[in-house]
């Protein structure tokens, strides 16, 4: 009764999330006040609803949901949606749930079709295997919007740049703020990853007695991270510009999906 | 007869300047044009909006034609224009029309420049003129604060006010779409043309400092940086300057640009992340082509931002159609409403004569059974109310229905004749 109940709650949620998306995206092109009001709403609502399905999951499983690879997409979902609600109102970006929510209702739609509940090898349950994910799975939210920033950075930039602006240049926000919002999250996000992915391979080293072992998340893991930390080097100590740095945010993520992938289709300590 | 809400007037579109300035008039003399109009009895109610694009009557008058003529009359006075000489130009519109039209006016979607500010401020300043004058009843106060209230609405649903459409204001409003805000971003100014000198006061204004002037001339520059508050520089140290400073407004008559894309390369190699925007308002172009493509750097010549001066207007008409939208919803509602208002006063004093009549029958029917018990008096007090009740139920029906359906007056008038009621005074019973 509670997987049903709990199934439930998660199809609402994204439901709801797509209604939003839906709103966003026509806010977006279209100039209704209304959608705009629609998006907000459907997205609080799918929020709550999403709490709600994560907390029953939790009480049903008598453990923190973040152990299988849909639990975790599930959390980064509900983070990531927490920080663009936050976001929003912070940088007073309308236009943001518009590049968000389409990457949110992306990994959700294949959060149940059957990605394979990653079981985990007992050697490695262990308190730290808690924080190793978690911390991971914040910094993934975190750059889940800093990939929204960078793109929409990018879209802003082409229009100022060809002088002829367009029905999305009037939605978009000030090019600062984008590149601002970008830095934020990156400087959120990055932190959060590194301390994450140290944890998990001092943790390795501990549990397997190797740092670097064969196991495909784990090198993927490490791309990503040299990717984004060279976004960061970059715009901290190189002279790039917004655009140099929007285009490494977004291979960055890229990265991050295929790292995701990797982990569903190769076989490696991660997965069983 | 009740009064008939009219607006009669002339705008920027209809009239030539020469006969709207002829009408024209400071707020001490539209004082007396409005006392002296509601002194002649010819208008219940009445306002005088008095732009430079428009000089409108707006008004309640149970002849409009005449209140018209009245008003114009007296506006032309004061210069000496006979009222045949504006007659051909004036247009006047009615009742729903009329309401519609306040609500645009307010709502700057009937301006030359649609969506200004301006307006709003002046139809209000005419409200209190007129109300200062006491010449405003209830229709035109209830008029007049909803259009307030709809122009309010129209400013923050829609952008129709928010897009700059001139050259020196676009290039202000890229400024902000390229920093956000403008506080503490540096302004380098080339050359002293006056529409360089509007787009550095635009920057300046929005909060953007310092400000540094550069001219072939260094006498100019000074005089020209002490009217800004800014510092003169060297034309040799704009290189430099340019460094420092996030945006550039160049007009100069210099035959070749000023702004070499090497310099520009040096000046965003210097300045790291921070964005770069030149505005080149010089006809031959003050700033190489090439520039625009660095990273990192906005160049926009005369033909560009008169481009997005273009977009912008564009993008104004289609906000103006949402506002449109939105001003004809208003006035179905407002229209209901004051309809609804219309039948009140008839409904109240129908229920007061039939009560005084039941009153009075009772009264003598009682009089003639003293001997009446308790329970008697009760069943016939029970008795005539029923009667009265059962009596007025269909005329009330009757009203109500068909103001809603928009021919109130003519079953103001039948029922009043049938059943002896007087008339509301004042004519005000709309």
């Amino acid at each position: 009764m509670p997987a049903t109940v709990n199934a439930l709650l998660y199809d609402v949620a994204l439901t709801a999330y797509i209604l939003a998306m839906a709103g966003a995206l026509g806010h977006l092109v279209g100039r209704r006040e209304g959608s705009w009001r629609l998006a907000l709403l459907a997205t609080q609502a799918g929020w709550l609803c999403h709490t709600v399905a994560i907390v029953v999951r939790g009480v049903e499983l008598r453990r923190l949901p973040i152990l299988t690879l849909p639990e975790i997409v599930s959390v980064v979902i509900w983070v990531a949606v927490l920080l663009e609600l936050w976001a929003e109102r912070q940088y007073r970006i309308r236009a943001l749930g518009a590049f968000v929510l389409p990457v949110v209702v992306g990994l959700g739609l294949v959060l149940p079709s059957g990605l394979r509940a990653l079981a985990l090898e007992p050697v490695i349950r262990s308190a730290w295997i808690w924080v190793h994910v978690a911390l991971a799975l914040l910094g993934l939210a975190a750059l889940v919007l800093n990939f929204a920033a960078a793109f929409m950075y990018l879209l802003q930039e082409r229009q100022l740049k060809a002088r002829r602006p367009s029905r999305v240049y009037y939605r978009l926000p000030p090019l600062e703020t984008l590149d601002r919002l970008s830095h934020r999250t990156l400087t959120l996000g990055f932190p959060f990853l590194t301390a994450g992915l140290l944890l998990g391979l001092l943790w390795a080293s501990a549990a397997w007695g190797s740092v670097l072992t064969w196991d495909p998340l784990a090198l993927f893991s490490l791309v990503t991270w040299v990717v984004y930390a060279a976004t960061l080097g970059g715009r901290t100590l190189g002279r790039w510009h917004g655009r140099r740095a929007a285009y490494f945010a977004i291979a960055g993520f890229a990265t991050l999906l295929l790292t995701l992938g990797a982990s569903v289709l190769l076989q490696g300590r991660h997965g069983a | 007869m009740s009064g008939t809400l009219f607006v009669a007037g002339m705008t920027h579109r209809g009239a030539p300047v020469e006969v709207r300035e002829a009408l024209a008039l400071e707020d001490d003399k539209l004082r007396e044009v409005l006392t002296a109009v509601a002194a002649t009895g010819v208008t219940d109610e009445v306002m005088i909006v008095s732009t430079c694009n428009r000089v409108e009557v707006y008004g309640v008058a149970e002849a409009p034609a005449e209140a018209r003529a009245a008003a114009f009359r007296a506006l032309g006075a004061h210069r000496g224009v006979a009222l045949a000489e504006v007659e051909p130009y004036l247009a006047s519109v009615n009742e729903a029309g009329a309401v519609r039209h306040a609500f645009r006016v307010a709502a700057s979607l009937d301006s030359l420049v649609v969506g200004e500010a301006q307006i709003l401020g002046q139809v209000k300043d005419a409200f209190e003129l007129a109300r200062a004058c006491r010449t405003v009843g209830p229709v035109l106060n209830a008029l007049m604060s909803q259009a307030f209230s709809v122009a309010k609405r129209v400013r923050t649903e829609t952008e129709v006010g928010r897009l700059a459409v001139s050259v020196s204001s676009v290039a202000v409003e890229l400024a902000r779409k390229i920093f956000g805000r403008l506080e503490g971003k540096g302004v380098l100014l080339l050359g002293a043309g006056e529409m360089a000198e509007l787009a550095a006061r635009g920057l300046m204004d929005g909060g953007a400092s310092p400000l540094y002037v550069a001219n072939r001339t260094p006498v100019r520059a000074r005089e020209l940086a002490e009217a800004l508050a800014g510092t003169a520089v060297a034309l040799a140290d704009v290189p430099a300057v340019m460094a420092q400073v996030d945006v550039v407004v160049a007009c100069t008559a210099a035959p070749e640009p000023i702004v070499r894309a090497a310099d520009a390369r040096a000046a965003v190699h210097d300045r790291r992340t921070r964005p770069l925007f030149l505005i080149d308002l010089g006809v031959p172009r003050n700033v190489e082509a090439a520039v625009n493509e660095l990273d990192g750097v906005f160049c926009y010549d005369v033909d560009d931002l008169q481009h997005v001066v273009e977009s912008n207007r564009r993008e104004r008409q289609r906000e103006a159609e949402r506002a449109e939208a939105l001003v004809e919803r208003e006035v179905d509602k407002f229209l209901a409403r004051l309809r609804d208002v219309e039948v009140v006063p008839t409904i109240v004093s129908l229920r007061e004569r039939l009560e005084a009549i039941r009153r009075g029958e009772l009264d003598k029917a009682l009089a003639r059974l003293p001997d009446a018990s308790p329970e008697t008096r009760q069943v016939l007090e029970a008795l005539s109310q029923s009667i009265v009740n059962k009596v007025l139920h269909p005329p009330i029906e009757k009203l109500r229905d068909s103001s809603r359906a928009g021919h109130g007056r003519t079953w103001i008038e039948v029922v009043s004749e049938v059943f002896g009621l007087r008339r509301p005074p004042g004519g005000r019973s709309r």
